[in-house]
């Protein structure tokens, strides 16, 4: 220990605190000097029942504390009472501090660390999936806003069209091309990149003979498709306009150059037999969707049955599972005051700041400062101390 | 100025707490008003500690646990063995409470 003691600083500490109290207790219609006195009184003779502070403090109110030299000499520390006895007689409670004193209370800790902590990252990290979506979208459309990526259009929440993938494309173009539906080789033209114009022409004709022209390339003659075929086919024609709006994405790179890509799709029932065939891709996604909203928004009809079922479950499981786990946190502060209690008295708890933590491997070293420590029924202070543990 | 809370559960600090609490049990004191002290505390103490001591302290030991939340550190050491300028104290199992220094310093 260093010039002053752990005593004389706790004396120092309890002046100070009463010195600049003391207004708050006269004036503003406070309890007076005489309750502050009383303070004082009582919260010196509790440190001298724990035996921080030794003997009794001499104050006189001209008197400025010199508690060095007049109370504690050093080596005191290590004997608490040594330098009671030579004043009074020493009492029970003086030989043997109350258990009290040394169980700490749980106080919050650092108030003015709160605030800091509960900056969470939130935002659309969540859900990446739909922004790179519309992002790739929004550059294969040409700014079309991309309405089956919001939710409250209520055509595509039947299904999230998703990136389904090329293969899905491709399948499609082969059947098509297979059951000589089109008139046109689909999959030459989604390379060859074949002009809109015709396209459109493409449209005229088809929308009288029950088959559905599509355009990916180019935003505002899908967004037209789709809203025919919204009025005209129901649901399914909507998820096939989505896939091939998948398709597309596919074909970014090679349809950078022309602003549409011709593409003719199978007939209704075809597009209904891909679904059918394929599930799992849309319901798939589609769970994937709300899984990362809300957990409670209404999903697919699937995932709706799967959800309540298990949820009485959950509770139960979650009562069961709740005592565990808060028995098994108290038992390591239990073993804190088991071991207190057995040892009566050792709480050791050194209170700290900290400059720097840091660890290689299981070696942690660590530097603190301002610290209070209570070891072995002692108390000491400390300006730096530096930690090395091995973990 | 920033002030921790932290030294309240040390030895002067219980004290005091426990003083206040009876002289808030007993209507001596307004709440409010002790509240009051214990701030005054926590910046009493803390220049104190700044000020007033000197001495240096190494401490090693197994770590038995570690825990970083709310910028607070805690460390749980088995056998640990603290040393000053004259005297050592082992301890069969200590807690270190830490806060970071740098929030007073904002």
């Amino acid at each position: 220990m260093a010039s002053t003691t752990t005593s004389s600083v706790y004396i120092n500490v309890i002046e100070d605190v009463i010195n600049k109290v003391r207004e708050e207790f006269i004036n503003n219609g406070g309890p007076g000097e005489a309750v502050l006195n009383e303070l004082q009184g009582i919260w010196e003779a509790k440190m001298m029942q724990a035996g921080v502070i030794l003997g009794p403090i001499e104050r006189s109110s001209q008197k400025q504390p010199t508690p060095g030299s007049a109370i504690t000499p050093v080596h005191d520390l290590n004997v608490p009472y040594e330098g009671t006895e030579e004043y009074e007689t020493p009492t029970a409670d003086m030989l043997f501090p109350p258990t009290p004193l040394q169980t700490p209370v749980p106080t919050p800790l650092p108030g003015s660390a709160d605030g800091s902590m509960y900056n969470i990252p939130t935002g659309g990290s969540d859900y990446p999936t739909p922004v790179n979506d519309n992002g790739s979208n929004a550059d294969i459309k040409g700014g079309r806003p991309s309405p089956y990526m919001q939710s409250p259009s209520p055509w595509s929440n039947q299904r999230t069209p998703l990136s389904v993938d090329v293969n899905v494309a491709y399948v499609e173009g082969r059947e098509e091309v297979d059951r000589g539906t089109s008139n046109q080789p689909l999959t030459q033209d989604f390379f060859m990149m074949s002009s809109g114009k015709r396209k459109r022409e493409d449209f005229a004709q088809y929308q009288n003979g029950g088959y559905i022209p599509q355009q990916d390339g180019a935003g505002d003659a899908t967004s037209e498709v789709a809203k025919a075929e919204g009025s005209r086919g129901g649901n399914f024609l909507d998820r096939r306009h989505s896939t091939t709006t998948a398709k597309s994405k596919f074909l970014a790179e090679l349809a950078r150059s022309s602003s549409k890509i011709p593409q003719l799709d199978g007939p209704i029932p075809d597009s209904y037999e891909d679904m059918l065939s394929t599930p799992n891709i849309y319901n798939y996604q589609g769970v994937v969707n709300e899984d990362y909203n809300v957990v409670n928004t209404p999903a697919p009809n699937d995932l709706q049955a799967s959800t309540p079922a298990p949820a009485p479950q959950n509770d139960i499981v979650d009562d069961d599972d709740d005592e565990p786990l808060n028995e098994d946190d108290d038992d390591e502060d239990d073993l804190d005051d088991v071991d207190q209690g057995e040892e009566l008295n050792t709480q050791h708890l050194v209170l700290a700041q900290f400059d720097k933590v840091t660890r290689t491997k299981s070696r942690w070293k660590c530097t603190l400062k301002d610290g209070i420590m209570h070891i072995n029924n002692k108390d000491i202070l400390f300006n730096k101390a530096t930690g090395e543990f091995d973990f | 100025m920033a002030t921790f809370e932290l030294y309240r559960r040390s030895t002067i600090g219980m004290c005091l707490t426990e003083t206040l609490d009876e002289m808030v049990s007993s209507s001596t004191l307004s709440p409010e008003l002790a509240i009051q002290v214990l701030v005054q505390f926590d910046k009493s103490m803390t220049e104190a500690l700044e000020s007033q001591v000197k001495s240096k302290v190494s401490i090693k030991g197994h770590l038995h646990t570690y825990r970083f939340c709310d910028n607070v550190w805690t460390f749980i050491l088995q056998d640990a063995l603290f040393k000053n300028e004259d005297t050592q104290e082992n301890v069969g199992r200590v807690k270190i409470v830490a806060c970071d220094s740098k929030l007073l310093s904002q």
